[in-house]
């Protein structure tokens, strides 16, 4: 199952202000959560209710699909590291997919992230950890 | 010389408010394009200014809240050096982001604390950070430079 959930800015504010949140089951183990647009404070505020009651699935390890992510902002980064703690609460795991998105990585980075939350390039590689 | 020197481009006073932060950004990235900036370059911009604004609206306190925060955008151009410098001005409580000293890095989600992150991202974005209060104002200076493309 798909399901989106859009959230439009007004039309006449500038590129890349929707943020999104979608997500798909694709087995009974396995949730992937993709996330778009702008993880700012008004785009976090957005999705990070649904984000967070998605990623708190007790049937299903978490991928967070982020190669779509055009920006990261701390706000966003906590709202991964607050879900993280909630899936690994449950005895889950939940991994980050960043692909060749480089800006979203070098943050992911910087801040140390990568190193508590395992964050892979190969979207294969990223299911199978999340699954480990 | 730097930017601060030259007169501003841009400027744009928003209400201390999360949903006046993309309007911020969209300032930026608006001014910043007019100004011929890369795209890489407003990006590290944007993040710092974002981090900044954050930071005023979680720890600015009532005095931050209640009067606007100024913006500005200056360029500067010097021998094959390119020189972009935001501005943030707020009426918070004062606070120096460059004497925040972060703790150390957690290893564990565990242990990891939800704070700080933002400033340690400012510093990795910009070239250089200036704080200075003056007349009851938090002046936050974030400057980046790039190289002219060959």
């Amino acid at each position: 199952m798909i399901v989106a959930f859009n959230l439009r800015e007004h039309p006449d504010s500038m590129a890349n202000d929707a943020a999104t949140i979608l997500y798909e089951d694709t087995d009974e183990n396995l949730r992937t959560i993709s996330l778009t647009g702008r993880l700012d404070i008004q785009g976090t505020e957005a999705v990070g209710n649904k984000f967070a009651i998605l990623s708190a699935s007790d049937k299903h390890r978490i991928v967070v699909d982020l190669t779509a992510l055009d920006f990261l902002a701390s706000i966003g980064i906590r709202s991964l590291v607050s879900n993280a703690k909630a899936q690994q609460q449950r005895g889950g795991r939940l991994v980050l997919f960043v692909g060749d998105n480089a800006a979203v990585a070098k943050v992911l980075k910087t801040t140390g992230i990568d190193t508590v939350i395992p964050m892979f390039a190969d979207a294969a590689e990223a299911r199978k950890a999340a699954l480990a | 010389v730097t930017a601060a020197s030259v007169d501003p481009v841009a400027e744009l006073s928003i209400q201390a408010d999360a949903a006046e932060v993309r309007r911020a950004s969209n300032w930026l990235e608006a001014a910043a394009l007019k100004q011929h900036l890369p795209a890489e370059q407003i990006a590290r911009l944007d993040l710092c200014l974002n981090e900044a604004l954050a930071n005023i609206l979680a720890h600015g306190g009532h005095s931050a809240l209640a009067s606007e925060v100024r913006l500005q955008l200056r360029v500067r151009d010097e021998a094959g050096i390119h020189e972009a410098e935001v501005t943030v001005s707020d009426t918070g409580v004062a606070f120096d982001p460059l004497a925040y000293r972060p703790g150390p890095r957690a290893d564990s989600l565990e242990k990891i604390e939800p704070g700080g992150l933002g400033l340690i991202m400012m510093r990795e974005a910009a070239d250089d950070l200036g704080y200075l209060r003056s007349e009851g104002r938090n002046l936050l200076t974030v400057t980046i430079r790039w190289s002219k493309a060959v």
